[in-house]
């Protein structure tokens, strides 16, 4: 026998009739027990847990997309940043006005800065969500020490079921990334550095949604 | 209980640092957890829901595993199977080998140090990198792993900063933590990028995507399993989740119990190889699929344990862990999970401590995040161990003499009357300092002196 016959052999009948849907079943009971962690206005949600204690990323909001460029120039002088960037090949990125900053399609490995576009979030975790593909390397989100991530404010869903099921419509990618705030370690005394081989800085460009009526909360909202 | 043990956690109770160390880290995490906890009030709720998914999989995991298998293929993957330890270790070496891989990254995993994995690929020359920050440090110790979370908390950071001074390439200065862990990052750096062969774990695995789901906080699975040409993922069957939606589930009570976050920061659910058009990613992607004992658990009426998720939470709240620290449990899995699992993997005779070495105090089952009854499973072992005559012969006599006196009440009923005074005697200033045959009480505590009269005398003396 082969080792993964001798497994099967050795595991017991199955209990469920219909796994599918005993296992439907049990999805049935989650919303009535996640944490309440998404308030009325999922974007006000994902605002304050991004940029709250826990996770400390920084955020900032723009109408538009033409206004994306400016925002990062800002951002590379007030960190004290060379004019150089890594910019994720995507048609939507990379067609903005980048004058003024090398922008490449490429990432080295000791690459300072990174910009991308994540394909949506989710607001009970504020986690930015990457689907690699051939205009997003996965590596783009893990090898520059300044993560800048552009996302549409109407691309917010509430909860990670919605990904879930989001997902369920698509194709897989080779990597489905959900990030949540820079890379941090305890591993040393239990002392939190931030930028262990990740990011150590995440920075948010929100774009659209009603920005007066959406300015960040304080982190114990919901 | 066994020499060998015996010298562990004794050579662990005396070690200056290491009480400390254990707290700084648990006591962060117990901290943390609980706070997590009390914002959720569905917290309970969510336990028998995370209970009952998992009971779900591991009643049905012959559907499971064949429903992983054909999706898993379907996208790309090579799905090998091991029935033990060995059998996934020359699995991983032989794809290795096959590859012509002189160098692999590796992000930790806790099959991978339960099937031997890391002394595996030593044995077969090929270079073996550590990218979890705690594991690097471990690997450049020379050392085991002390915790499933945190495998280096035995460590404080001057010896941290002594190693890293003199095996780093480019140590700079090493004043701070935050020095420290960049040195660690330039130093693996490039390694990452060179590596041949990117070898991970998975937290689940996702039966209806043959996606493997990783959590980090350091970002270095996906540094490990991007860029080499191979990723090999090392994965107990116990891992399958239904879908991804089951998976997130659980991820709220995984990460919850084991570090107090809502989320990791990196949750990735990575699903076969590179695409034709992709810029990054392996080439190759395989799986290997490990038995090592699960099976054989489901009839031991061990199947609850197949439940674990691995978070450590019990770890961290376990009152001898925090006292003994990881090592003294001398397996892979510490703390009463590794009471539970090691007797599987190393057999009940060499592991016939680890069940006694627990005072049943029932924390660890409190704070489970499926609600695993490691308290019920441990008495399991006991009850095993005392059947196959384990039991130390100090314990059997005292227990054979007990029950002697239990089963003749009036034989009960002189003993007590016979040693209360004797007790007394020892304990003139209502507290004893010194006790014969109980000198390991009485050498770090008192022992208070017995009532004047027995229980059932003064009960006797007030009817009257």
């Amino acid at each position: 026998m082969t080792a993964r016959d001798e497994i099967f052999a050795a595991l017991p009948r199955a209990a469920s009739a219909n796994p599918h849907a005993d296992a439907a079943a049990l999805l049935a009971r989650v919303p009535a027990l996640r944490p309440a962690r998404v308030g009325p206005d999922p974007v006000a949600s994902f605002l304050a847990r991004l940029t709250g204690p826990v996770i400390a990323a920084t955020a900032e909001r723009l109408a538009t997309r033409a206004e994306i460029p400016a925002a990062v120039r800002s951002y590379l002088a007030a960190n004290q940043l060379a004019p150089r960037l890594a910019l994720q090949p995507s048609a939507a990125l990379q067609t903005l006005d980048w004058s003024g900053i090398a922008a490449l399609p490429t990432i080295a490995v000791d690459e300072p800065v990174s910009v991308c576009e994540a394909d949506y979030a989710v607001a009970e975790t504020a986690s930015l969500v990457f689907r690699s593909g051939p205009h997003m390397p996965t590596l783009f989100a893990f090898l520059p020490l300044h993560h800048i991530v552009v996302l549409e404010a109407a691309k917010i869903l509430p909860w990670l079921e919605d990904a879930a099921a989001l997902e369920a419509t698509r194709p897989a990618p080779r990597n489905l990334n959900f990030v949540t705030g820079a890379s941090g370690t305890t591993d040393i005394e239990g002392t939190l550095v931030r930028g262990a081989h990740g990011p150590a800085h995440l920075h948010v460009l929100l774009i659209g949604g009603q920005i007066a009526a959406l300015a960040p909360q304080p982190a114990n909202v919901p | 209980m066994t020499a060998a043990f015996t010298a562990r956690a004794s050579a662990a109770l005396t070690d200056p640092t290491l009480k400390t160390a254990i707290e700084r880290t648990t006591g962060n995490a117990r901290a943390k957890r609980a706070a997590a906890v009390a914002a959720w009030p569905g917290f309970e709720a969510a336990r028998d829901l995370g209970r009952d998914i998992k009971d779900h999989v591991t009643q049905n995991l012959a559907f499971y595993l064949a429903t992983f298998e054909r999706n898993a293929i379907a996208s790309g993957a090579h799905v090998h199977w091991a029935r033990t330890a060995d059998e996934a270790c020359e699995i991983v070496v032989r794809l290795c080998r096959e590859a012509g891989a002189h160098s692999v990254t590796r992000a930790k995993s806790m099959l991978g140090e339960e099937i031997g994995l890391p002394h595996a690929l030593e044995a077969a020359g090929i270079t073996r990198v550590e990218t979890d920050l705690a594991e690097h440090i471990v690997q450049l110790a020379g050392d085991r792993p002390s915790h499933i979370v945190w495998p280096a908390l035995h460590k404080t950071r001057e010896q941290v900063r002594e190693m890293f001074a003199r095996l780093h390439h480019e140590p700079g200065g090493l004043d701070t933590v935050e020095a420290m862990v960049a040195s660690a990052r330039r130093e693996l750096r490039q390694k990452f990028m060179q590596a041949d062969v990117g070898i991970s774990g998975a937290n689940f695995l996702i039966a209806d995507t043959g996606a493997v789901c990783t959590v980090t906080n350091e970002g270095n699975a996906e540094l490990t399993t991007t860029p080499p040409r191979l990723h090999i993922v090392t994965a107990g069957i116990e891992k399958l989740v239904p879908s991804t939606a089951h998976a997130m589930s659980l991820l709220r009570l995984l990460v919850r119990s084991a570090t107090g976050a809502e989320l990791t920061q990196y949750t990735t659910f990575h699903c076969g190889p590179k695409r034709a058009n992709d810029p990054d990613g392996p080439s190759e992607f395989h799986i290997v699929l490990v038995d090592n004992g699960r099976t054989r658990m489901l009839t031991q009426g061990l199947e609850d344990m197949l439940r674990c998720l691995r978070c450590g939470a019990c770890l961290n709240h376990c009152v001898v862990y925090r006292q003994i620290g990881g090592h003294a449990y001398g397996g892979t899995y510490p703390g009463p999970m590794g009471a539970v699992l090691t007797p599987v993997l190393d057999g009940l005779k060499t592991a016939q401590d680890l069940p006694r070495a627990c005072t049943l105090n029932g924390l660890c089952a409190e704070v489970c995040p499926v609600k695993i009854p490691l308290p019920t499973l441990i008495k399991g072992w006991r009850d095993k161990s005392w059947r196959l005559g384990l039991e130390p012969r100090a314990a059997t006599l005292a227990l054979r003499l007990w029950r002697l006196a239990a089963q003749h009440p009036p034989l009960y009923r002189l003993g007590t009357r016979l040693a209360l005074p004797l007790l007394r005697r020892f304990a003139r200033t209502g507290w004893a300092r010194t006790l014969p045959l109980a000198g390991g009480w009485t050498a770090a505590r008192d022992f208070p002196a017995p009532a004047r009269k027995t229980f059932l005398d003064q009960l006797k003396e007030r009817r009257k």
